[in-house]
């Protein structure tokens, strides 16, 4: 289903929420049937010299937080490409290594290179809204031979959301390399959260309108179970951050694979493990 | 009949058997059942008003001697971290209720052996003479039947004194799920069969009170069952026209005995469609944010609610098994209006009281739900010395206390 401008303008302000979600379901299926992946992410920390053991059931390593230097990265990424197998590791938001990259004075694509030489595989996260450039940001990721785990929203936008979604259909229409777009923002005022009706929107109309983008994406860890379970119903197809620890933590009665898996069968979908390079487990 | 056929019948007005009501349940696509439920919400509130009550949920005692295998809320008789609220502490909750623009207490409690009849008379008549205005939305019809055997008065007898004391109307907690097989199961059939449960809600529509039922899945019954507990329903409804609303939640495992894991989302939607479908003949359902959260809470109201229920203020027994979302009332109404309806305060009638109270006046902003009583506090209320106690352990507190 293509879904024209005026179209989505249109359903952006629509409270039929059931009806929207419902086409975009249809379009989700259309594209993936009901093969619903998802990944088991091992965080470690973006220090150099933190932990860098991972469970061995991590289907991506992911170093999260911002480096103070751009040699501090690279060395992070050494430690922990070294101890992670064959395992995936993917680092940073490609916002903070433009930063870097802008206030040593380096090109971001050097800097790119230097971290894909170091053993890094995928820079973790593209916030849209945080690029100074994001066309050529994410062009460079790509010249650099590394991959993007997934395109993000950091903030709820200002902009409405069919502006912001035309923006993020012509950055692909652009560069071509983008797998994944998880449009739920990762930054929200606690006081004023964003409601189920816009989360659902928000999903439903990035499979509509972004019809360039294979994955629509959320973020299990950050969403929580009944949300991102809902989210698989109206357009979504992969789930993030999944925990690979598979003991049952305290007060809780189902591992996180068991109780993802259930999630996924009883939204009347089919769970498939991915990992880090999007291949299926 | 084919799925469609279902649907068809219910667009037009029809009422589902428990067969058809199975099928749609089974196989029918979750926007499908939305889209139905939506409808009948629309056709029984076409103004586009969604309510929600100002009220205060109030635990007077946590001692309970049904030990329910799904509770993580009650304490065995003598435990010490038992308690029971003081008259002076539930006024004091009731002022707090009053500032941010309440008008009832939804008052529940464990079945405490030492708290005779005459113990919840006296609280009910205290607060009618100090609050004349006040609702009280309390005892589930296990309490009452709890209160018929310890009182060894029949159930009718014990519904008139509290009427006569100041019950306003009857919430429908405790009903689970209305099969005896499952309440069994659970350890609560003992508390009240399904029969006893239904029998004491239409003992108190008979009496002119009105009152809300509920249905707790996701433990061990089947879908059948959980039909069945909708057909029980519906059918006393039919029989008394007493029922307000119906709210249904999803059991919440943790700190259990029964354990278990909690139904998805998903599944929350579908039941509470369905159970829109199935109860044509219920004006009102509530959305359980409480247990869902405030986004599939309201995601409720595109898939049948038409209630967001209470502000609540206060909660307890949900918290104690794990859940502990909060939504004051500028939350609720700005949930409400998002998705699209007009937001109107309510009574226990479902009658609207008016627009949202911050609106009028500034009323403090409440990022978290307040609990029965503060860490660390344990103290035993004086008056508790007015009324004897029957249990070994109830006793002796009170020769300590004297
Ligand atoms: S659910 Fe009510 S009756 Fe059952 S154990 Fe808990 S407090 Fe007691």
């Amino acid at each position: 289903m293509t879904v024209t401008d005026a179209e989505l303008d249109t359903l952006s302000t629509s409270h039929d929420i059931i009806a929207i979600g419902a086409a975009a379901d249809d379009e989700r299926r259309r594209r993936h049937g009901a093969r619903t992946t998802f990944v088991r992410v091992a965080d470690v920390d973006a220090a150099p010299g933190a932990p860098t053991a991972t469970p061995a059931s991590a289907g991506e390593i992911r170093i999260v937080g911002t480096p103070l230097t751009r040699e501090a990265a690279i060395a992070r990424v050494r430690e922990v490409v070294a101890a992670a197998g064959n395992t995936p590791v993917s680092a940073f938001s490609l916002a903070d290594l433009e930063r870097i990259a802008a206030a040593e004075q380096v090109p971001l694509r050097t800097f790119l290179e230097e971290l894909k030489l170091a053993g890094l595989e995928l820079v973790a996260q593209a916030p849209f809204d945080q690029l100074r450039d994001a066309r050529l940001a994410i062009e460079e990721v790509n010249i650099a031979g590394l991959g993007l785990a997934r395109l993000t929203i950091d903030k709820l936008p200002t902009a409405d959301v069919p502006a912001l979604y035309r923006q993020i259909a012509a950055l692909q229409h652009d560069t071509g390399v983008i797998k994944t777009f998880a449009p739920l923002p990762r930054s929200v005022n606690p006081a004023v959260p964003t409601t189920g009706y816009d989360d659902v929107r928000r999903i439903a109309l990035a499979r509509l309108f972004i019809t360039n983008i294979p994955s629509i994406q959320v973020d299990w860890s950050l969403y929580g179970p009944k949300l991102a379970q809902v989210a698989l119903t109206v357009g979504a197809d992969d789930l993030d951050s999944v925990s690979p620890i598979d003991e049952v933590p305290e007060g809780r009665r189902r591992a996180p694979l068991e109780e993802i898996r259930r999630n996924i069968a009883a939204a009347a979908l089919e769970p498939v493990e991915r990992d880090g390079r999007f291949d299926a487990r | 009949m084919t799925i469609q056929q279902i649907a068809d019948k219910v667009r037009s007005g029809g009422r589902v058997d428990a067969e058809q009501a199975l099928r749609l349940y089974r196989e029918a696509p979750t926007p499908l059942l939305g889209q139905l439920a939506d409808q009948i919400r629309a056709r029984k509130h076409p103004e586009g008003i969604v309510t929600y009550i100002i009220d205060r949920n109030v635990n007077y005692t946590n001692v309970c001697v049904a030990r329910c295998a799904f509770c993580a809320f009650y304490r065995p008789v003598g435990s010490s971290e038992g308690y029971v609220l003081g008259f002076d502490e539930l006024f004091r909750k009731i002022d707090e209720t009053i500032a941010v623009g309440g008008v009832q207490l939804l008052l529940q409690g464990g079945h405490n052996p030492d708290l005779p009849i005459e113990w919840y008379e006296d609280l009910f008549k205290a607060i009618k003479a100090r609050y004349p205005e006040f609702r009280l939305h309390a005892l589930s019809p296990p309490e009452v039947i709890h209160l018929s055997r310890l009182s060894q008065q029949p159930v009718s007898a014990v519904l008139d004194r509290l009427i006569a004391a100041g019950m306003d109307s009857v919430p429908g907690g405790g009903a689970e799920i209305l099969v005896d097989r499952v309440r069994k199961l659970l350890h609560c059939y003992g508390k009240a069969s399904a029969d006893e449960w239904l029998d004491v809600m239409r003992q108190a529509h008979r009496k002119g009170l009105r009152t809300t039922a509920t249905m707790m899945y996701g433990t061990v019954e089947t879908e059948e069952e959980r039909i069945e507990h909708l057909m029980r329903l519906r059918s006393l409804q039919d029989e008394t026209g007493g029922f307000t609303a119906f709210i249904a939640w999803s059991y919440q495992p943790e700190h259990t005995e029964l354990a278990g894991q909690e139904a998805t989302g998903v599944d929350y939607l579908r039941t509470l469609a369905l159970s829109r479908i199935v109860l044509d003949n219920f004006p009102s359902l509530q959305a359980s944010w409480v247990t869902q959260g405030g986004k599939v809470g309201q995601l409720s109201l595109a898939y049948g609610a038409n209630d967001m229920g209470s502000v609540m203020i206060e909660e307890n027994v949900v918290r104690a098994a794990g859940a502990s979302y909060c939504m004051d009332e500028v939350e609720i109404v700005r949930n409400i209006e998002d998705a699209g309806f007009i937001a109107k305060r309510r009574n226990m009638h479902y009658e609207v009281l008016g627009d949202p109270i911050f609106r009028e006046r500034e009323v403090p902003r409440m990022l978290e739900l307040a609990k029965a009583r503060d860490e660390g506090d344990d103290s035993v209320p004086a008056e508790l010395l007015n009324y004897p106690a029957r249990s070994r352990a109830g006793k002796a507190l009170r020769v300590v206390q004297s």
